[in-house]
């Protein structure tokens, strides 16, 4: 937020700290230990990295310091103008720059060095030359002593300066000295500057902030301002005319000590007020005149008198310079008794309020405001139908409201119970105190998550009892109209009926099963069997369904089958098969123990019908997914059919192998070699 | 009343937290300073219930609701539906709802009579909306944002709406939506009005970015105090376009 911010630089060591802080890091980043039997390139090797590290040290350190120090052109008219003021632009450059050359000489050694070290012919000439260079490196720095102390010095100023921001509202309070400036930002802010009853008790600017109307304001106190010529300023005076110079984005409250008690007359007052005036302009600015304990602005002299309402009119020049209420004086002569805080209050709404409506005025003739009037507008609602659309707000709210909240009893919150049982990270809150059940006593109820295998919450159906009701209904109606259709079936009419329809159910049943299927399997002739579905057990099956002894068509088709080594031994009749059972005993329960084990361990909630949209599958709706299934099963039917593996299987068989139908054929056939 | 508070470090206040004119809905986290200052300003009027969504602390962006019902997203499971309904009064509808954007907050904004929802939401969705809450639904769009539940926030009082929102949009909405409404922001220049804060007909909770000027816009135009929204053109302008511009 704040973009002046000066605190956070690094600080400048000494010349001899500086030269053991780089000595050491150089110690510490580059290899210690070198053989006299080594090779001669990694000798050189292992010093020219010494010497070029060094100096990496040495401009990294330099730099830094000539990085963060602000460059006086580049930074705000107003902090360029109180450096210059508190540390004299000419001695910072010089110093600044002397480190800049010192960096530049120490990267010209290190170079020359480096050369150098090319043509070492032994660890000593090498080491010698690595001796050579750092001493060089560290005397150019110790050169540079005196300014790097100077800038050292400069960094603890520097950094104890106020975070004064050039370009956000503020109230400029200045004035001759001892006329109650501190005692004024004492009292609108919270800044606490000393007040003594000398003059120059404030050295430097201060800052404090104060609100007004929902906007912050930075309040600075300067030092006093003696009148005098220009250049026969201090160094404490220079600071505040900095600031009246340069903070664009201010109020100017110039006081007046109408009782003479800071030791200066009004007319001395007078003049430095016209010395200065052209230092206010473009500025809202407001003649404060202070210490009305001591003497009423009504009671003073007639000459003095004379002067004030000389400076409101000059003040009032500087108010019609910017073009805004020209017409009134209000709010440019205030009288107040930062003593017994008369007026106090008044100065300050005043001061803001005329530098709120500068602001404004120069804003709203500015091109940006046009992007904001949605902001300023209010819009309010057309009745667009006869409907009441009452807000709702419980009655203990507005009784509550209505009631002090001063005398509100406190409630014991959750955090104090916190804070009672160990605090955050050990209490551990219960989340089933406040339900609102029927009975209290079932708040701690346990209710299990998983039971049986299955979730218990997928059986929850808070209106079961309705539902049942309208099954029951439903069943009855269902069951006379069955009657009904029954009536004049003889019972063995009726026994066939339920045949017929089971066997029609069976054979819709497995009609949809195959098509899902079996539709997309290969096309391969019936007599390859390649499922075995067509054996002689299951002709067997279907004979003796249809009534039929199946023995004798068994027999025959074993008789003209391929005889293929021997036939296998017949199956033993299995438990779960009683005889030639009917039906295919697809959905026969099999009274295994060890399966239905199996099964009822599995959770499952719900069998889905395929279309029906889970929620993250990424389906709009069942239609949808339908959609989506049908094209699958489609792109894939092709494929399918030809028994391709997937679709990266594009083998296209040989179809006509070339040793087969190329080359001499003297023995045997054109199929088979 | 708008009070200013952060979860966590993060002035997303909007985000773990859903309050409407019957019940409020606090995420679940490490301490519970977050979750006492709604209890010491609510508890006493409506339930304050710590809970998840879907195992997440974005509740406020998950949900929608108002004082007739809430509408969960499926993500939400069977044990958080369970102690949504256990914890929350009977006249209060909780309803799961099949809805492919189950970031219900960010596509639903409602009161207690109008609901502006994004526009690619499923037809029946509208209507299950329509039903539960018991209000008017309308498709529409804020400042050509299509996530309406995010960009604005309003109760039966009034309504904030995203900073760009032009004149004649406010205009439309305000009348669609039968309340007063501003374009502003929160969290001192955020323009995700609803996840920077939650408000109901009486009190507010905002970010503790929230710049004075912000909480003034939102308490006139909420009339949490006796201030009303006209207040905003009146006094606050000159403040405003300072501000601002």
């Amino acid at each position: 937020m704040v973009q002046y911010n000066f605190k956070k630089m690094a600080v400048v060591p000494n010349r001899k700290d500086f030269i053991d802080i780089i000595l050491s890091r150089t110690q510490r980043q580059t290899p210690t230990v070198v053989h006299k039997g080594s090779a001669i390139s990694s000798l050189r090797k292992f010093y020219m990295r010494k010497v070029k590290c060094t100096e990496q040290n040495f401009r990294d350190k330099l730099s830094t310091i000539i990085d963060e120090f602000p460059r006086l052109d580049d930074v705000h008219p107003f902090y360029g103008d109180l450096l210059h003021v508190l540390y004299n632009k000419d001695h910072y450059k010089l110093a600044l720059g002397q480190v800049n050359t010192a960096r530049n000489l120490i990267g010209k050694i290190s170079n020359d060095y480096v050369k150098l070290l090319k043509y070492g012919d032994s660890l000593y000439r090498c080491k010698c030359l690595k001796v050579a260079a750092l001493g060089r490196m560290c005397t150019v720095v110790k050169r540079i002593g005196p300014s790097l102390a100077y800038l050292e010095q400069i960094r603890q100023h520097i950094s104890r300066l106020p975070s004064i921001d050039p370009n956000i509202r503020t109230i400029l309070i200045c004035g001759y000295p001892n006329v109650g400036k501190s005692s004024f930002i004492n009292k609108i802010t919270r800044a606490d500057v000393d007040v003594q009853p000398y003059a120059f008790t404030t050295k430097s600017l201060f800052v404090g902030h104060t609100d007004y109307k929902f906007l912050r304001y930075q309040v600075i106190d300067t030092p006093g301002i003696l009148d005098r010529p220009f250049e026969d300023r201090n160094v404490i005076e220079m600071c505040s005319i900095t600031a009246l110079a340069h903070l664009r984005a201010a109020a100017v409250l110039f006081f007046l000590d109408i009782s003479g008690s800071c030791g200066y007359s009004i007319a001395q007052q007078a003049a430095l007020f016209h010395s200065i005036k052209s230092l206010f302009m473009n500025k809202p600015l407001i003649i404060v005149c202070n210490k009305t304990d001591l003497q009423p602005l009504e009671g003073i002299s007639e000459e003095d008198m004379k002067l004030v309402m000389e400076m409101k009119s000059e003040a009032m020049k500087t108010v019609i310079g910017l073009g805004g209420e020209a017409t009134s004086d209000e709010g440019v002569l205030l009288t107040m008794s930062t003593l017994t805080e008369d007026g106090v209050i008044s100065v300050k709404n005043a001061a803001c309020e005329r530098l709120l409506n500068q602001r404004v005025d120069l804003k709203m003739k500015s091109q940006k405001i046009n992007d904001f009037v949605n902001r300023f507008h209010v819009a309010m609602p057309q009745p667009r139908d006869q409907k009441e659309r009452p807000p709702c707000i419980p009655q203990s709210v507005s009784e509550a409201k209505a009631k002090q909240a001063g005398d509100k009893e406190k409630r014991n919150t959750e955090k104090d119970l916190e804070n009672e049982n160990g605090g955050a990270g050990v209490y551990s809150a219960n989340l089933k105190k406040n339900y609102i059940l029927a009975n209290d006593e079932w708040k701690e109820d346990v209710m299990p998550e998983i039971l049986d295998g299955h979730n218990v919450y997928d059986f929850v159906d808070p209106d079961i009892v309705h539902r049942l009701e309208e099954l029951k209904r439903e069943a009855e109606e269902g069951d006379d109209e069955f009657e009904m259709d029954d009536m004049e079936l003889t019972p063995e009419e009726q026994k066939t009926l339920v045949e017929i329809r089971k066997k029609k159910s069976l054979l819709i049943q497995q009609h949809r099963m195959k098509k899902s299927t079996a539709e997309s399997r290969p096309t391969v002739p019936r007599k390859f069997d390649k499922d075995r579905k067509f054996t002689s057990k299951r002709m067997g099956r279907q004979l003796s369904d249809l009534g039929l002894d199946p023995r004798m068509a068994i027999n025959r088709a074993r008789s003209r089958s391929v005889p293929r080594r021997g036939r296998k031994r017949e199956r033993s009749v299995d438990r779960g098969d009683p005889g030639f059972g009917d039906a295919m005993d697809m959905d026969v329960d099999t009274p295994n123990k060890k399966l239905r084990m199996i099964s009822r361990s599995r959770s499952r909630s719900r069998s889905r019908p395929p279309t029906e949209v889970v929620p993250g599958e990424g389906f709009k709706d069942s239609s949808q997914k339908s959609q989506a299934l049908r094209k699958a099963k489609k792109s894939v039917k092709k494929r399918n059919k030809d028994a391709r593996r997937g679709e990266a299987d594009r083998v296209i068989p040989t179809l006509k192998p070339k040793h087969l139908f190329s080359g001499k054929r003297s023995i045997g056939k054109t199929q088979r070699r | 009343m708008a009070t200013r508070l952060q979860f966590e470090n993060s002035c997303e206040v909007g985000v773990f937290s859903k309050l409407t004119n019957a019940y409020c809905l606090v995420s679940i986290g490490g301490s519970e300073n977050f979750y006492s200052t709604f209890e010491a300003e609510l508890a006493d009027v409506i339930p304050v219930v710590k809970t998840s969504i879907g195992g997440t602390r974005i509740i406020g962006r998950l949900c929608a609701g108002n004082k007739n019902g809430l509408l969960l997203p499926h993500t939400t499971t069977d044990q958080e539906l369970q102690h949504l309904r256990n914890s929350l009064p009977d006249h209060v509808v909780v309803q799961r709802i099949e809805e492919r954007l189950s970031a219900l907050g960010n596509c639903i904004a409602c009161n207690d009579h109008v609901a502006l929802t994004h526009t690619d939401l499923d037809r029946e969705t509208e209507e299950m909306i329509a039903d539960v809450l018991g209000v008017e639904v309308f498709r529409q769009t804020i400042a050509g944002n299509i996530l309406v539940g995010s960009y604005c926030a309003f109760t039966n009082r009034g309504g904030m709406v995203h900073p760009h929102t032009s004149v004649e949009d406010l205009d439309e909405l305000s009348t669609l939506l039968q309340v007063p409404l501003v374009a502003g922001t929160v969290n001192r220049g955020s323009e995700v009005i609803a996840a920077g804060m939650t408000v109901n007909d009486w009190t507010a909770f905002c970010g503790s970015d929230t710049t004075a000027t912000e909480l003034s816009v939102i308490e006139s135009v909420f009339k949490l105090r006796e201030a009303q929204p006209s207040a905003i053109v009146d006094e606050m302008r000159k403040s405003l376009i300072d501000s601002y511009v």
